[in-house]
């Protein structure tokens, strides 16, 4: 089963490596394990995180791509759909039925022919279009639907933060 | 209020994990697909019960064996695999219709939206296993479906073979979406259907998938329900409607196993 695993993250891996979407980065920590990965994102232009460059850490379970990863930031975030210790929750990373969130139907879910740059290429919709119905930070999405401009100053200083910039 | 809140969205992930669990534990103690069983083995099950027990009784006049799979929610589409293959091994011609449209499927595939890249190891394994199946094998059928019997039961062939079938189904209810929206119920539009009931691993598999599975492949199926309905007979359904059945299952409430007629 691990075998089959291996076998899809190292292609995916080589497609991300040889042709990446714009502003995404991603691949094995190790080479010796193909079953944890770092990815950089970049804030999407013209939003409050344009900018930043924000790593996260996926793991992949040992029946992957049959169930899908998990993913964390691993900097600091303040975004309605991401947990404070950075988990993600955005329904492409999980199965139908599998719903804390109580997601919407139309919504993308995980099946195996998804793949890690569908989920990245997701994690920056969301950056850029949080969805405050399923509040993962309660208070970022409160912040975010009623004050606006306080949270993109907090989105500027996080930005600033992972450039190593004073905030 | 913020971190009440986590942990409660916590809670629930961990509910979640927990279920899982639990079913992974009942279901890893059944193989993928078990030897064939004497189909009065069922009788143990439902010992006590006049209307099982007589169904079952009338069941036997029909069916010598029964082969179980695990019940994880993909055991129509393992059963139908097995069941299937295992037909083709004597079939020669069959067999090697089928290896022709299971060639071509992938193309189709990609032509109906499926991304290429994510496609092509399912199609490749699946190739794999129809290759390694071959009637035209020198050792003989005895060897071939023990073969068979080898790779449903590693987890990583059986699986694949399971979410190949699955990428079919879903590809011909996007082919037909006119014809199948009209069995869809409640608010699902065609295409959340596929995706949240037909391409993801574990869900559990309905008439729908049934028949597009079957149109696809141009197989017939004969499903007995063996349920608590009234009459002594097992009710048995066609798919597609009148066609000649060369996959026989049982279905219980929730659950297919393969049979073999006498």
């Amino acid at each position: 089963m691990a075998g089959s695993a291996l076998r899809r993250l190292m292609a995916e891996y080589k497609q991300l490596t040889m042709d990446p979407p714009e502003g995404i980065a991603a691949g094995p920590i190790s080479e010796d394990n193909f079953f944890e990965w770092e990815a950089l994102i970049a804030g999407p232009e013209g939003t409050c995180f344009e900018g930043g460059v924000f790593p996260a850490r996926l793991v992949f379970p040992p029946d992957y791509p049959l169930s899908p990863p998990k993913m964390k930031f691993t900097c600091d975030m303040f975004h309605p759909n991401i947990f404070a210790d950075g988990r993600v929750c955005i329904s492409i990373l999980h199965a139908p039925g599998d719903d804390p969130m109580g997601y919407e139907l139309s919504a993308e879910r995980w099946s195996p022919v998804q793949s890690v740059e569908k989920i990245l290429l997701s994690v920056v919709s969301m950056l850029a279009e949080p969805n405050d119905e399923s509040g993962a930070n309660v208070d970022a999405a409160i912040m975010w639907r009623e004050r606006r401009e306080e949270f993109n100053r907090i989105a500027q200083r996080l930005v600033r933060k992972t450039l190593g910039l004073p905030t | 209020m913020e971190s009440f809140e986590q942990t409660d969205g916590n809670r629930d992930e961990l509910i979640i994990q927990q279920q899982r669990e639990i079913e992974k534990e009942i279901s890893e103690s059944t193989p993928l697909v078990s030897e064939q069983l004497p189909l009065t083995c069922l009788r143990a099950e439902y010992e006590g019960d006049e209307i099982f027990t007589a169904k079952i009784q009338e069941l036997a006049k029909k069916y010598k064996f029964i082969r179980r799979t695990r019940p994880d929610g993909n055991c129509f589409f393992r059963a139908f695999a097995y069941s299937y293959l295992e037909y083709l091994i004597s079939n020669n011609s069959a067999y090697q219709e089928f290896r022709k449209l299971a060639e071509a499927s992938k193309e189709k595939l990609v032509q109906l939206g499926f991304p290429s890249f994510t496609l092509e190891d399912f199609h490749d394994t699946f190739m794999e296993v129809i290759s390694r199946v071959s009637p035209e094998n020198a050792e003989g059928t005895a060897k071939v479906q023990s073969e068979l019997h080898k790779i449903f039961n590693e987890q990583g062939y059986s699986d694949y073979v399971v979410v190949y079938l699955r990428l079919i189904t879903s590809g011909k209810l996007q082919e037909d979406a006119d014809f199948y929206q009209n069995f869809i119920e409640g608010d699902f539009t065609i295409e959340e259907f596929r995706h949240q009931e037909v391409e993801p691993m574990y869900k559990e598999s309905d008439h729908i998938h049934i028949i597009a599975l079957c149109t696809a492949i141009g197989v017939g199926v004969r499903v007995e329900y063996l349920d608590r309905g009234e009459g002594s007979q097992v009710k048995a359904h066609d798919f597609p409607e009148g066609s000649e059945p060369t996959v026989y299952l049982i279905y219980r409430p929730g659950h297919y196993d393969i049979l073999y007629p006498n």
